[in-house]
C-alpha cells in the first residue's frame, strides 16, 4: 500500500524517515563495498522493473485483479540490501517522477515495503529454501511465498502508523487530524485486502517469475542461494510439504471453534463476573466453586491495559463469525509464522554476503 | 607497429564456446572488417578486444601489454586504454542512458576526469561535427534510428580514439543514413587511425575495410583483401553468409544462385 | 494504487496496455510541459524543489483547515501561472486523490465518535461533527499535496530535479540510480507494451483464469530476462566509457535574482502557513 501526504502526522513522517535512513546508509555502503559496478545498473534496471510491475492488473483466482511490487522477487534474485535500494528508488519516483505524490510519506513507504518487505521476503526465503536445488519447486514456493509474506508484513506496518494517528493526534475539537480510523479498524481493514488479493498478486510474480527463471536463466537465482547449492535438476517432492499442507488444512477447519459452546476455562473479561449468566458459567466450569462477586483488582486493572485488535476473533466490521475467525486465524498463523521465521534465522549461523 | 596480438584465445560462457583457439594480429592504421553471421563470434570478439570480456584461455596484447582482468583494475592503465579504444555497441539503445544528448556526450569525458570547461568545450565541439548539436536537449531514446546512432557515434569519438571498434554500425538504419554514417567513418578514419568493424553487411566492406576476416562458429574461417572474399561464393556459403536461392523459371529450368540481404537488424552474438 | 480487486472478464490484457500507455504519456508529458514559458519553469531547480516541499510540509503541519484551503488556492495559482490545464490537473492529481482518499474518508464521517449533526434519511447512520471535520482534513491534505506534487513534476526536468536532490546531500551513487532507472521505465514500457500488442494481435483474448495467469507471470519473467540482458549490456557499454564505480555530473546551476525572490517567496509562504497553522 503507497501512503500518499496526508495520512500520518509529520511526526510519524520524520520518524519513519529517520527509522529508513540508517538502512538505506547500510545498504548504499553494502553495495559499494561489494565492487560490483554492475550491481548499478542492474539496481536501476530493477526498480525500473518493480515500477512496472506494480501497474500491472495480475489476473486473480476468482475473477479479480491486484497489483503486485516486486518485493519477494528483488530479494530472491538481488538479496536484502540491493533489493531495498532498488524498491526504495522505484518508490522515490513513483513519488518525484511521476508526480504521484507521497514525498512526505517516502520514508514511511520505502520502511514498510523497501525495507521491512525486502528482509522479511529475503528471511522467509532462504528459511524455506534451505539448500534445495536452484532448480527445485521447493524454492519456487519458498518465493512465493517470501513474497506473501513481505507483502502482509509492509501491510501491517502501514496499518500500525494508520492505527495510531488517530490516538495521538487531534485537533483542539478532538477530531483526529490525519488517518481518522483506530488500530481495531486500520488493523483489519488493511490485512483483508492483503492477505487475499494483493498477497497473492504478489505471490503469483514472484512464484511465478521465479519458476520461469529457472528454466531460462538459473544463473540468475545463484546470488541469493548460499553456499554449496547445485543448479541441479528440479528435486521431486520437499519435505515441507506435507507440514504446509497440515498448516493449511487447520486453517480452514479453525471456524469449528465457533461450534465450540462457552468460552475457554480462564479466558473470561473483567465484565464477565458482572454477568450472571456468565456467572453461572463460570461456576459450572469450575466444579462449582464460588465465585467472587466482582472482578479481581488485578484482573480489572490489567484489562484496561491492552485491548486487542481483533476482540474475541472477530474483526469489528466483518459481519460474518465464520469469516471473521477464519481472517483471525490466518492472522494468527502468519504472525506465528514469520516469529518462527525470524528466530530461525537469527538462530543459523551467518554466511558470508554474496 | 602490432596494434592486438590474439594468441589461442578461447572464450566460452554459459556452456557455450563462443570464440575458440582463434589467433589474429591487427596492424597500427589498418581497417579491419570482421565478417560473419549472427553467433560466429564477431561481436564476442569486439568485446575482448575492448578489455570487457576475458578469454578463459589464451592471450590478447595491445600495443604489447597483457589485456587481463587484474591489469583493469590499475586506474591509470584503464583510463588510459579506455580514452585510446572505443566501442560502438549495435544496439545505441544500450549506449544511451543519460538524460539530455548533451549529457550523453559529456559522459566518457567526464568519467576520464577531464576538466569541466575542457569537457564543455569539446562536447560543443564533436556535436557540431556529427550535425547534431540541434539535438543537445533532447532525450537520446526518442530520437529517430539514424540521430541515435549518431549520438552513440559522438559520445564514443568525442575521446578522439586512436582506435575504433565498431558493431555492425549500419545495422536498422535506412539507406540513406548508412551511406552518411560510412562517409562519417571514411572522413574520421585514415592516418594513425585504426578502425575495427564487425559486420554481415558484404555491401559496405569495400568502403570500410582494407582486409576481411571471415568468422565462423567462433574460428577464423578465411581471411583476405574484400574483393577476394566477396568473390568466393563457396566460402560465402558455408558460412552462412548468403545463400542459396532458388527459383523456376517459365520455361520450367530450376535456378539458384547467392541471394544477399542487406543489412538487417538482428540481434547477433 | 488499488487495495481492493476488481471483476473484469477478458479486459486484462486491454486494460494494462492502456495503464501503460497511460503511464508513459504522464512520463512525457512532463517533460515536455517542463520546457514551456510558464512562471515555475524559469525557476533554478532547487528552488522549486525546496520550495515546494516546504509548502508540502507545511500543509501535512497545518491543524487548521483554513491554513490549508489557503495553502490549496497558492498551489492552484502557482500551476496555472505555470500553464498547465487545470483539466490536466484534475485528471491527474485531484479525481485519483478523491476517488481513493474519498472512499477512504467517507466511512470517517460516520465512524468517528462525537457530536452528530446530519442523520442519513433511510439508514440509521449518523454524521458527526469531528467525522465532517476529520474527512475534510484528509481530503483537503490529500489534494493540495497531490496539486503541488504534480506542479514540481510538470515544471522540472527529471535530471534537474535530481541535481537539486544533491543539494539535499542526497548520495551521488543514489542520484545516478534514480536518474538510470526513470530511463529505462520508460524503455521498460515500451517492451512491455510491444508484448502485449503482439500477444493481443496473436489473438489469446479468451482466456481462462489459470491460463491469463500463466501469460502474466510468463510476460513478467520475459521482461525480466530482457532487463538483466539489458543491464548486462549497458554495465559493459558505461565501462567502453570509463566507468569505473564512481559517477560526475556536469552541474550547471546558477541562482539569479529571480530565484533568490523566488525562494524567499516560498520561505515566507511556508513559515505563515506552518505558524498559522499552530
Amino acid at each position: 500500500m503507497h501512503i500518499p501526504d496526508g495520512y500520518l502526522s509529520p511526526a510519524t513522517c520524520a520518524a519513519l524517515y529517520t527509522g529508513a535512513a540508517p538502512f538505506w546508509y547500510i545498504a548504499l555502503q553494502r553495495v559499494k563495498k561489494a565492487l560490483h559496478t554492475r550491481l548499478v545498473p542492474l539496481i536501476s534496471l530493477f526498480a525500473a522493473f518493480s515500477f512496472v510491475i506494480m501497474m500491472f492488473n495480475l489476473p486473480l483466482p476468482g475473477g479479480t485483479t491486484g497489483h503486485a511490487v516486486g518485493i519477494g522477487l528483488a530479494a530472491v534474485v538481488l538479496g536484502p540490501w540491493a533489493a531495498m535500494l532498488a524498491v526504495s528508488i522505484a518508490i522515490v519516483i513513483q513519488a518525484l517522477f511521476f508526480g504521484d505524490g507521497g514525498i512526505t510519506a517516502i520514508g514511511a513507504n520505502c520502511f514498510n515495503m523497501a525495507i521491512a518487505g525486502s528482509l522479511v521476503a529475503y528471511v522467509v526465503y532462504r528459511v524455506l529454501a534451505g539448500r534445495s536445488a536452484i532448480g527445485s519447486a521447493r524454492r519456487v514456493m519458498a518465493s512465493g511465498l517470501a513474497g506473501y509474506a513481505a507483502i502482509n508484513v509492509s501491510a501491517l506496518l502501514a496499518a500500525i502508523e494508520f492505527g495510531i494517528q488517530p490516538l495521538l493526534y487531534k485537533d483542539a475539537g478532538g477530531a483526529p487530524l490525519y488517518c481518522p480510523y483506530p488500530l481495531s479498524v486500520a488493523i483489519p481493514a488493511m490485512m483483508l485486502g492483503h492477505l487475499t488479493i494483493a498477497g497473492f498478486a504478489e505471490l503469483i510474480v514472484s512464484a511465478g517469475v521465479v519458476a520461469f527463471l529457472q528454466r531460462s536463466d538459473p544463473s540468475l537465482l545463484r546470488a541469493t542461494a548460499g553456499r554449496g547449492v547445485e543448479l541441479g535438476e528440479p528435486v521431486a517432492g520437499s519435505a515441507l510439504r506435507p507440514l504446509w499442507a497440515s498448516l493449511v488444512a487447520l486453517l480452514i477447519l479453525t471456524p469449528l471453534g465457533i461450534l465450540a459452546t462457552g468460552s475457554a476455562w480462564g479466558e473470561w473479561r473483567a465484565r464477565d463476573f458482572s454477568d450472571p449468566a456468565m456467572r453461572r458459567e463460570i461456576a459450572v466450569s469450575s466444579f462449582h466453586q464460588a465465585v467472587p462477586p466482582r472482578a479481581p483488582e488485578g484482573l480489572a486493572r490489567l484489562s484496561q491495559v491492552w485491548t486487542a485488535p481483533f476482540a474475541r476473533y472477530a474483526p469489528p466490521f466483518v459481519r460474518s463469525a465464520t469469516f471473521g475467525y477464519l481472517l483471525s486465524a490466518m492472522f494468527g498463523a502468519g504472525l506465528i509464522l514469520l516469529a518462527c521465521l525470524t528466530v530461525g534465522r537469527l538462530l543459523v549461523r551467518k554466511e558470508p554476503a554474496t | 607497429m602490432t596494434l592486438f596480438e590474439i594468441t589461442d584465445l578461447t572464450y566460452r560462457y554459459d556452456r557455450q564456446t563462443a570464440v575458440e583457439g582463434l589467433s589474429l594480429s591487427v596492424d597500427e592504421g589498418s581497417r579491419v572488417a570482421l565478417v560473419g553471421a549472427n553467433g560466429s563470434g564477431k561481436s564476442t570478439l569486439l568485446r575482448i578486444l575492448d578489455g570487457l570480456y576475458f578469454g578463459q584461455e589464451g592471450a590478447v596484447r595491445y600495443r604489447g601489454q597483457a589485456l587481463t582482468e587484474e591489469r583493469f583494475a590499475d586506474d591509470a592503465f584503464a583510463y588510459g586504454f579506455r580514452r585510446q579504444v572505443g566501442l560502438v555497441f549495435q544496439n545505441p539503445d544500450v549506449q544511451l542512458f543519460n538524460p539530455t544528448v548533451f549529457d550523453e556526450v559529456a559522459f566518457g569525458p567526464l568519467q576520464l576526469r577531464w576538466p569541466k570547461s575542457e569537457v564543455r568545450d569539446r562536447v560543443g565541439e564533436t556535436l557540431q561535427r556529427f550535425g547534431i548539436a540541434h539535438l543537445k536537449d533532447r532525450v537520446p531514446h526518442r530520437l529517430s534510428g539514424g540521430e541515435k546512432k549518431r549520438v552513440a557515434l559522438a559520445s564514443v569519438l568525442v575521446l578522439d580514439p586512436a582506435v575504433l571498434l565498431l558493431d555492425e554500425p549500419t545495422a536498422a538504419l535506412d539507406p540513406r543514413s548508412q551511406s552518411q554514417l560510412i562517409d562519417l567513418l571514411v572522413e574520421w578514419g585514415g592516418g594513425a587511425k585504426s578502425v575495427i568493424t564487425a559486420t554481415h553487411n558484404l555491401g559496405d566492406l569495400g568502403d570500410i575495410a582494407d582486409r576481411c576476416v571471415v568468422l565462423d562458429s567462433g574460428r577464423i574461417a578465411a581471411e583476405g583483401a574484400p574483393a577476394e572474399i566477396l568473390r568466393d561464393r563457396e566460402l560465402l556459403e558455408r558460412t552462412n553468409l548468403v545463400h542459396a536461392h532458388r527459383h523456376r523459371h517459365r520455361s520450367g529450368e530450376l535456378h539458384s544462385h547467392p541471394h544477399v540481404h542487406s543489412g538487417e537488424a538482428e540481434r547477433s552474438d | 494504487m488499488s487495495l481492493a480487486g476488481r471483476h473484469r472478464q477478458g479486459g486484462f490484457l486491454e486494460r494494462t496496455i492502456e495503464g501503460l500507455c497511460q503511464a508513459m504519456e504522464r512520463a512525457m508529458y512532463a517533460e515536455d510541459s517542463a520546457a514551456g514559458g510558464g512562471l515555475l519553469q524559469q525557476l533554478d531547480a532547487r528552488v522549486k524543489v525546496a520550495g515546494l516541499f516546504a509548502l508540502i510540509l507545511a500543509t501535512v503541519l497545518a491543524t487548521r483547515m483554513w491554513v490549508i484551503a489557503g495553502i490549496f488556492a497558492v498551489a492552484v495559482v502557482l500551476a496555472a501561472a505555470s500553464r498547465i490545464p487545470i483539466g490536466i490537473l484534475a485528471s491527474r492529481a485531484w479525481l485519483g486523490a478523491l476517488a481513493f482518499t474519498g472512499a477512504i474518508a467517507v466511512p470517517a464521517l460516520f465512524l468517528t465518535p462525537g457530536v452528530p449533526v446530519y442523520r442519513v434519511p433511510g439508514l440509521n447512520w449518523v454524521v458527526t461533527a469531528p467525522g465532517l471535520t476529520t474527512a475534510s482534513y484528509l481530503l483537503l491534505r490529500v489534494e493540495t499535496a497531490a496539486t503541488l506534487a504534480l506542479t514540481l513534476v510538470f515544471t522540472t526536468p527529471w535530471m534537474h530535479e535530481l541535481k537539486a536532490l544533491r543539494v539535499f546531500r542526497v548520495p551521488v551513487v543514489f542520484v545516478v540510480i534514480l536518474g538510470m532507472t526513470s530511463r529505462y521505465i520508460l524503455l521498460l514500457l515500451e517492451t512491455a507494451q510491444e508484448m502485449f500488442e503482439s500477444r493481443k494481435s496473436r489473438g489469446v483474448g479468451a482466456l481462462d483464469g489459470t491460463d491469463r495467469r500463466r501469460i502474466a507471470a510468463a510476460s513478467a519473467g520475459v521482461l525480466l530476462s530482457r532487463t538483466f540482458q539489458l543491464s548486462g549490456d549497458v554495465y559493459l557499454a558505461m565501462q567502453a566509457r570509463g566507468f569505473r564505480g564512481e559517477v560526475y555530473l556536469l552541474d550547471e546551476f546558477n541562482m539569479r535574482r529571480l530565484d533568490w525572490a523566488a525562494l524567499a517567496g516560498f520561505a515566507a509562504l511556508a513559515a505563515a502557513g506552518v505558524w498559522a497553522g499552530r
